[in-house]
This record gives structure tokens, C-alpha cells and sequence, in this order.
């Protein structure tokens, strides 16, 4: 079994975003960027699942669709224990066109199952993963936050209200998951880092398709307001705050 | 000449059993990897006077230090008259040593003495060992086999001293009344030679050779059973203290082929392809016995089990599996389960076992603080913290396993320069809102060379309670018009954390990015307020190229204090009393002990010391990666165990002089309800706040 885990190059999460001129693209200068902590996650339970022998899982890759110059990322997730990488060599435009490039190149590599973080960190769309398995023509599974492979069969747990679901799906079919996945993100050991090296990165280039949005403008949130302390002992202190200057009570 | 013979050849059966122990031993070493190289032989000859023949760490626990120390001394004189007596059994003479006149009398009286002076403290110790209940003697790793262990090699030594008593009273006895010249003085025995008034000639003949043959016969079992037994060290410890570590405790050994590794990856023509860089080792850190330096091993066989290190090591004392003592022992057990059949069979031989894991457990290895309080009072200067770090490179490097907090401190640091999730366009909040400027490298105009790198650290830049300590030590700069500048934005973390916590290549890879940084701005003097970060600058930056001139906050003030340039009222404290507490990154590890209390004293008349001070302060529980990371599990957290010890001494100002120990201190207070009455103040505020301006 293939489990092929889509990435994403996204800003650490600490990075203070800045836009150019115009406001309509991001400064990308000085950014340091990490792969998407959901898609780290869905590698980290992938990767167990390929080093637990009763699985079945024999290799995982990881695929994304991005510039040369997100290599460093891609060789982090060699080095984090992936087996090999595809990169669709693109400047990922929205969701649509991200995912019919990702569809295509993986209906090239063949698969079992696919995995996409339920969003990125960075745009927040939440919608390559369906699309994918829309152009592939597959069934999808989405808000996984647990993924186990019985008798060769994947199965997907689902929170609901109240309890938890679980499904039986049959493979090919794309896994779109929640942090839940796994606990914590595997680190990469110095045996990854130096193989991650030398691993597979076979690069496609783009198929035709369009792009359905365009980014008219970024604003960023006005800041916060400073926190206010208030005196446990002065209860009617919080009242008149709450009353006259936040105004819900 | 049949004793002659018979002892010949005892003593050739002595020999023989020692020469393959020995050949045995000697290639069990050949298993382990090599250590530091062997230099500075002048420092080691010092050490050894000072250390193994002045026992002076032995020392740091007075009384049983001194019975201690007569035993050892006593060995020491003995041993010359077992030399004769080898001589004399082999050449059939008596005293054949007498040639040397007074220098072979006073060797025999003294020798006569210690017979005494050993043999009382060694049935002290006999009944101290089994019927008092020291809690050092106790413990996981003391099976009932080191009890026995200890209490044979106390019964021989008994023997050797009742032996060498009652031998030398029958020769006394034996020339006195045939009127033969008796060689040498032997007072003690002449003592007890006139408690036996009904002895003939032949009786004292026959009690001198019973007891001759009695003796030698004992020294050469005790010297074929002592490396069996823990009691090696005997043989062991003086050797071990003569090739002891010379480097500073708080410095880690580099790892050269993580460096080489690392140099590859910053290098972007070498980042991401193949490259010749020789072979990779067999294995990053230590997993078992064949990881290992011959210095740790040899450090397994010196350790007696007395079991100072456990005591003092706050991990153990606040109930956690981890004891310094256990890991020697599992290590000198390992090897002996494994090493003789790895020597049988090839290195590669397996017996799906390991030390760590199946001696030395993760929760164990976790614990340690690195306050290296246990290497402060092992007698015969074991280094129990390298093989433990070593143990989390190989969790680390080669399984890419830690405790889940540590993975995002490394992830923090990766990303974003410091342990915590912050910005690093943060870096300069602590600015804010200061009365003066802080000169930061980038900003300066051209041309300016700042005399010191002011080095703020990540809990300078981010820790809300600890920024007001590096604003205090910025005014105390300013006032002092000290020519100075930060990075700012710039600044990273020193990588003393991930290193700590096992992540040598992390470290590397943020030591190296700040050594480009300090040759950008010809940095050549530092000043820093954290002592992790002092202690990574001083004693482990050079092995990556990265020389400078560290200097902690406190020597700074202390020697502006001394030269006038800067004074302190003491009046605005007066009558608050102030207790300190070490930091182990600048106490144990870096000796800086009086300049805290110098500074204080010239504050305060009245400072207090905790009963655990200077080298022997308790750590707080943050060193070794702990700060980052939930404790392992006990029956105490260390930083209460220290706040009380804080609070008893009645101070009502706790001062501190690393951000770990004040967020440590700080939270115990809270935890004791004392934050409304007991200060914890950084010793920069003290001086902020009653500097003379």
C-alpha cells in the first residue's frame, strides 16, 4: 500500500506577515517556512503506519506543488522519514489550480490512499482535498482525526457531536484530516537528515488549467486591544466594564 | 627454602590470575571508543596530588572524609611493607629493605600505626554499613550482592590490618627474648606484645609466621578478587583521577562528524547532494557499551558505590528514577554481560539487549538536570552527565525520540530562533518604553565598534518577569557608560538548550549561525546576564571556531563595584535580609561563586546562606532541557525542595541570577503563598535599585 501525503510551504507561525505595495502580495523576504503543521501531522501518522509492518504500508511520499526554492521544505520531510517526493514545479495560484496539479501528478505516481492537512496555515481555504479526489474521481473522507488500516482496508475516525464515527472506505480515497491525527510531529533524526539528502524528488511540470480566483487585496486585523485587569475583589469594577465599554451585558 | 618455594609460587599463581585479569580487562577497552586526548600532564600530576593522594573531595564530607582519607593513607604506607615482605618471601631474607636505615624505620612504625588507624575506621564503616541506616547505602541499584560486596572487602581488610598487627607483634616479641636485632620501630604492636607476658620465643616465632603468611596470603587473594568486585577501585581510582576530564563540568563534548554534517547542510552547493563526507558513524551518542569512551568505562570500574553522587543529585532526592550511581553500575554491568562475548564473537555480535533501555531506562536519562552536582562530589572525579547526555543524542539523533515538549522547543528554535513560540521581530520588546537608548549592531553608524556584545538571550527578549532584569542590567550598562551593543532581531538562540536536551546538529546549526553573526560585527567581548548562555559561549563556542572574551553580568558589576566605579547604597535595604541561590551554569560549572556575594554583601549586611550553598547548592530544576519540559516523575518538584530551603534561611529577598532559576524560584513561591511576602529578585535588580546615581 502507497500512502501519497500532500504538503504545504507555508510561513512559521510566528512570522509577522507583511504585504508589498498595493497590499495585493505578501512580502516573502525573511520568511521562514515550515511545512504545514496539519500535513506534518498527516506525514508523522503516515510514516507510523508505514513502520508498523502489520499495516501494509510499504512507502509514503509526499507530494506538493511549489517553487524550487521550497525544496528545503520537501527534503524536511524526506529527512522526518518520507520515502520519496514529487513537486509540481508551480507558483501555487489558488486552491483549484493547486489541486488539479496535485491531482494530476499523482494519478501519475499511483496511489492507495492520499493525504491532505484539512487546511493550510497559511490561506486557510480548506479546499484542496476535496478537489482532489473531485478531479480523480474518488471517494474523500473529510475532518479525519483518526486513521488505522484494517485487513489492508483503511478506516477513518470522525468526531462528531457527542461521540465518534468510523469509516470503511475503499481504497483509492482521500483522507482530509484534523490535527487529531497524530500527537505530537516526529522530528527528524540525523540518519533522516543525511539520507534525506540523496532521496528521490521527481519534479513535473504543470498541466494546463486555469485559475478560478485572483487575490484582490490583504488587510491585516486591526490590533487587538490591551487586556484589562480587574481586582477580584471589585466585581462591580467588571460589570460597569462589561456593561458600558464591551457593551454585551 | 620450602617457604621460598611455596611462596613463589603463590605468588606466581597471584601474578598470573592478575596478568589475565588485566589481558581480559584490556580488551574489554578495546570494545569501547576513544575519549579526549591526553595532555596537560602537569595539570593531571596536580590533580592527582590534590585530588586522589590529598583527598580533598573526599573531604567535602568531614568526618567520614577523615576516616576515609587514614584508610587510604594508611594503604599507601602499608603497601611499602608488603613490597619487603614480597622480597623477602622471594629471596628466603627478613626485612630486606632494613638498607635504608631511619627512611625503612619510620616506614614500619608508620605502617604499625595505620595498622590501626585503618583497622578502626574499617569496623566504623563495617558497622556503619550494616547496622545504621544510611540512606546513601540504599537504593534501587543496591542489590544484596553490593552489600556483601562491601562487606567482604571490609572483613579482608580487617584481616590485613589484625594481620599486620599480630605479625609485627611476633617479631618484636620473637627478637625481643632470643635478644636478635629487631629492624625498625613498631609501636603499636609493641604496645600489644606487652599484653602477652606467657608468650614464649616459639610462640611469638610461630603468631609472626602464621600472621606473614596470613597477610601476604590475604593481599594476594585481595588483589585477584578486588576487580571482580566493586571494590576495584582500589586499583582504579587513583589512575582514574590522574586521566580525569580537565574541561570545565558545563562544557559537552563536540560532536565532530555532527560538525561535519552541519557545515554540509549550511553550505547551499553542498545542502542537497550527495557529497563524499566520509564515512557516517557507526552510531550518533550511546545506546550501549561499544558507544561508550574508554574514560566512561574506566569511570565505571573506579566507581565504589558509595553512592555521594545519588545523594546530591536532585532528580533522586526529589524521588525520581534517575541516580548517577545506577548508570556507573549499569555500565560496568553491561559490559560485563556483553563485553567478554562482543570479544568472543565481533563487534556486531547482538544480544537484543542494550544499556540504554534494558539497564538504563528513557525516564531515567530524562531526569538529569546537567547541575553536575554528582561529577562536584564523586571523590575519584567520575563524569556521570556525558554518558547521560550521550544517551539523549542517541535518542535523539539516531531515533528521533524526546519528550514531546522538547520536540517543539526544537521545532522553536528551528523556526523561529528560541525555545518559545515568539517572533523574532519581538526580539527588541524589552526595549520599550526605557528612558534611554539600546544600541543595536545593525543601527549603528558605520565605522562604530561597541566594546561588548550585550547578549540578551531569549528569556531576556521574551519572558515577561525576566525582561525586567536585562532593562535593569541595560541601566546599570547605561549608567556606567559602557560601549556596548545588541543584535536584536538578529540575536538567536546559542542552541544550549536543543545541546542539552540531545539535539547536538540543532545546536551546531545555531551555534554556527551566531559565530557568522559575531564575525559580521567583529564581536570579540561578550556580556550576557544568562549563565546557559555564558557557559555555551565561554566553554563551547571555540570548538566551533567561535573565540571570545564571555563575561557574566555578575563579574562585570563586581569589578565595577571594586573599582569604584560603581557604588551601591546599602541603606535602601537595610535590615532586609537576602539569601542567594547559585546557579548551577555559573557555581559548579564555572566557579563563580564570590562575585554574587560580594555584589550582595555590598547591598545588604544581611545575607544569609542556605544550608546547601555554593558547590553544594541544590539545582532548580531547570537545567538540562527541564525547563522546557514536564518533570519526570517523583514525589517532589526540585523547585519546591529548593524554595524551602530558600524560605528557611528566613531571607526575605530570594536573589537569583538566571532566568531559568527565577521562573523556577518564582513558581515555588507561588506554590508556598510566600509571593506576597518574599521577593525573588535577579541580583541586576538589586544593584538597579540601589545604585547611586
Amino acid at each position: 500500500m502507497k500512502i501519497v501525503v500532500c504538503i504545504s510551504n507555508v510561513p512559521d507561525t510566528t512570522t509577522r506577515i507583511k504585504f508589498l505595495e498595493g497590499n495585493a502580495s505578501i512580502d516573502t523576504s525573511g520568511i521562514q517556512w515550515v511545512i504545514n503543521p496539519w500535513d506534518e501531522l498527516s506525514l508523522t501518522r503516515a510514516l507510523e503506519l508505514r513502520d508498523d509492518p502489520a499495516s501494509g504500508v510499504k512507502t509514503v511520499t509526499v507530494a506538493h506543488a511549489g517553487p524550487a526554492s521550497s525544496e528545503p521544505t520537501i527534503r524536511k520531510a524526506l529527512a522526518i522519514g518520507a520515502d520519496d517526493a514529487i513537486r509540481v514545479n508551480c507558483e501555487p495560484a489558488d486552491a483549484f489550480f493547486t489541486a488539479s496539479q496535485l491531482a494530476a501528478a499523482i494519478s501519475k505516481e499511483g496511489f492507495d490512499i492520499i493525504i491532505c492537512g484539512i487546511e493550510s496555515s497559511d490561506f486557510n481555504g480548506s479546499a484542496v482535498g476535496g478537489m482532489i479526489s473531485e478531479f480523480l474521481g474518488i471517494p474523500s473522507v473529510s475532518s479525519v482525526s483518526g486513521l488505522s488500516i484494517e485487513n489492508g482496508a483503511p478506516v477513518f475516525t470522525r468526531e462528531i457531536d457527542g461521540g465518534r464515527e468510523s469509516l470503511k472506505v475503499p481504497v483509492p480515497c482521500v483522507a482530509i484530516v484534523q490535527k487529531g491525527i497524530a500527537k505530537e510531529p516526529r522530528i527528524a533524526s540525523m540518519r533522516g537528515i543525511m539520507a534525506a539528502r540523496t532521496k528521490p524528488v521527481r519534479v513535473y511540470e504543470t498541466v494546463d488549467t486555469d485559475c478560478l480566483t485572483e487575490i484582490a487585496g490583504f488587510e491585516k486585523p486591526a490590533p487587538g486591544a490591551a487586556c484589562k485587569y480587574i481586582d477580584p475583589d471589585d466585581p462591580a469594577r467588571l460589570i460597569e466594564l462589561l456593561q458600558n465599554e464591551a457593551r454585551v451585558i | 627454602m620450602l617457604k621460598q618455594l611455596i611462596f613463589i609460587i603463590a605468588l606466581a599463581i597471584t601474578l598470573a590470575v592478575f596478568a589475565y585479569t588485566v589481558s581480559r580487562l584490556i580488551k574489554l577497552f578495546s570494545l569501547t571508543k576513544p575519549a579526549f586526548p591526553l595532555k596537560d600532564w602537569g595539570k593531571r600530576f596536580c590533580l592527582l596530588l590534590k585530588v586522589a593522594f590529598g583527598q580533598t573531595k573526599i573531604f567535602r564530607r568531614p568526618v567520614v572524609g577523615l576516616l576515609h582519607a587514614l584508610v587510604f593513607w594508611g594503604f599507601c604506607i602499608i603497601l611499602f611493607g608488603s613490597i619487603e615482605m614480597v622480597i623477602d618471601g622471594v629471596s628466603g631474607s627478613e626485612k630486606s629493605l632494613s638498607f635504608l636505615g631511619p627512611v625503612h624505620d619510620v616506614l614500619m612504625a608508620a605502617g604499625d600505626i595505620f595498622a590501626l588507624l585503618v583497622g578502626i575506621p574499617i569496623i566504623v564503616f563495617t558497622i556503619r554499613r550494616s547496622l545504621m541506616n544510611v540512606k546513601r547505602f540504599s537504593g534501587t541499584e543496591m542489590k544484596a550482592k553490593s552489600h556483601i560486596d562491601a562487606i567482604v572487602s571490609l572483613s579482608l581488610i580487617l584481616l590485613l590490618m589484625v594481620s599486620l598487627l599480630l605479625m609485627n607483634t611476633g617479631y618484636l616479641g620473637f627478637h625481643r627474648l632470643s635478644g636478635t636485632e629487631i629492624k625498625g620501630s613498631y609501636p603499636v604492636s609493641s604496645f600489644i606484645a606487652g599484653l602477652l607476658p606467657g608468650f614464649s620465643v616459639s610462640g611469638f616465632h610461630t603468631l609472626y609466621e602464621i600472621n606473614w603468611w596470613l597477610h601476604i596470603l590475604t593481599i594476594f587473594f585481595f588483589a585477584n578478587y578486588l576487580p571482580y568486585s566493586k571494590h576495584f577501585h582500589v586499583f582504579m581510582s587513583i589512575p582514574n583521577v590522574f586521566l580525569s576530564r580537565l574541561d570545565p563540568p558545563g562544557k559537552l563534548d563536540n560532536m565532530e562528524s555532527i560538525s561535519n554534517e552541519v557545515r554540509l547542510m549550511l553550505n547551499p552547493e553542498t545542502a542537497f547532494s550527495q557529497v563524499p563526507a566520509g564515512p557516517a558513524p557507526e552510531r550518533f551518542g550511546v545506546k550501549d557499551v561499544t558507544d561508550v569512551t574508554w574514560k566512561n568505562y574506566f569511570d565505571s570500574l573506579s566507581c565504589t558505590e558509595c553512592g555521594r553522587c545519588t545523594s546530591v543529585c536532585p532528580a533522586n532526592l526529589t524521588g525520581k528514577m534517575l541516580s548517577p550511581r545506577k548508570v556507573m553500575m549499569n555500565l560496568r554491568a553491561r559490559m560485563k554481560e556483553i563485553g567478554p562475548r562482543l570479544v568472543k564473537n565481533g563487534k556486531l555480535f547482538s544480544d537484543n539487549k542494550s544499556l540504554l533501555g534494558d539497564y538504563v531506562s528513557e525516564e531515567e536519562i530524562w531526569a538529569c538536570t546537567t547541575c553536575n552536582a554528582c561529577v562536584q562530589e564523586c571523590p575519584v572525579n567520575i563524569n556521570q552527565p556525558s554518558i547521560i547526555v550521550d544517551m539523549r543524542r542517541y535518542l535523539v539523533l539516531e531515533e528521533g525520540k524526546a519528550p514531546g515538549e522538547l520536540k517543539s522547543v526544537f521545532s522553536n528554535i528551528e523556526n523561529n530562533g528560541a525555545p518559545w513560540q515568539y517572533s523574532s521581530e519581538d526580539r527588541l520588546n524589552w526595549t520599550k518604553d526605557l528612558d534611554f537608548e539600546i544600541p543595536v549592531f545593525a543601527e549603528l553608524p558605520a565605522g562604530t565598534k561597541p566594546e561588548y556584545l550585550f547578549w540578551v538571550g531569549c528569556a531576556g527578549a521574551y519572558d515577561d518577569r525576566y525582561k525586567k532584569v536585562v532593562r535593569a542590567f541595560a541601566a546599570i550598562l547605561n549608567r556606567l557608560n559602557v560601549s556596548y551593543a545588541v543584535l536584536g532581531k538578529e540575536e538567536t538562540c546559542t542552541g544550549d538548550p536543543a545541546r542539552r536536551a540531545g539535539n547536538e546538529m540543532l545546536f551546531q546549526m545555531q551555534a554556527m549561525q551566531v559565530i557568522e553573526t559575531m564575525k559580521k560585527y567583529e564581536v570579540k567581548k561578550i556580556i550576557t546576564t544568562c549563565p546557559h548562555c555564558f557557559n555555551t559561549f565561554r566553554n563551547e563556542y571555540p570548538d566551533l571556531g567561535g573565540n571570545y572574551e564571555v563575561v557574566s553580568y555578575l563579574q562585570f558589576i563586581e569589578s565595577s563595584i571594586s573599582e569604584g566605579k560603581l557604588r551601591l547604597n546599602s541603606g535602601k535595604l537595610k535590615g532586609l535580609g537576602i539569601t542567594f541561590h547559585d546557579p548551577c551554569y555559573l557555581g559548579r560549572a564555572n566557579n563563580i561563586y564570590s562575585e554574587p556575594r560580594k555584589i550582595i554583601g555590598a547591598i545588604s549586611a544581611g545575607t544569609v546562606e542556605m544550608k546547601r550553598n555554593k558547590s553544594f547548592a541544590l539545582c532548580c530544576g531547570a537545567g538540562g532541557g527541564q525547563m522546557f519540559k514536564e518533570a519526570e516523575k517523583g514525589d517532589k518538584e526540585i523547585f519546591i525542595e529548593r524554595t524551602e530551603e530558600a524560605l528557611e534561611t528566613g531571607a526575605e529577598i530570594i536573589a537569583t541570577a538566571c532566568p531559568f532559576c527565577m521562573t523556577m524560584i518564582t513558581d515555588g513561591l507561588k506554590y508556598k503563598n510566600r509571593e506576597e511576602d518574599i521577593r525573588n529578585l535577579d541580583i541586576a535588580e538589586l544593584v538597579m535599585e540601589t545604585m547611586e546615581i
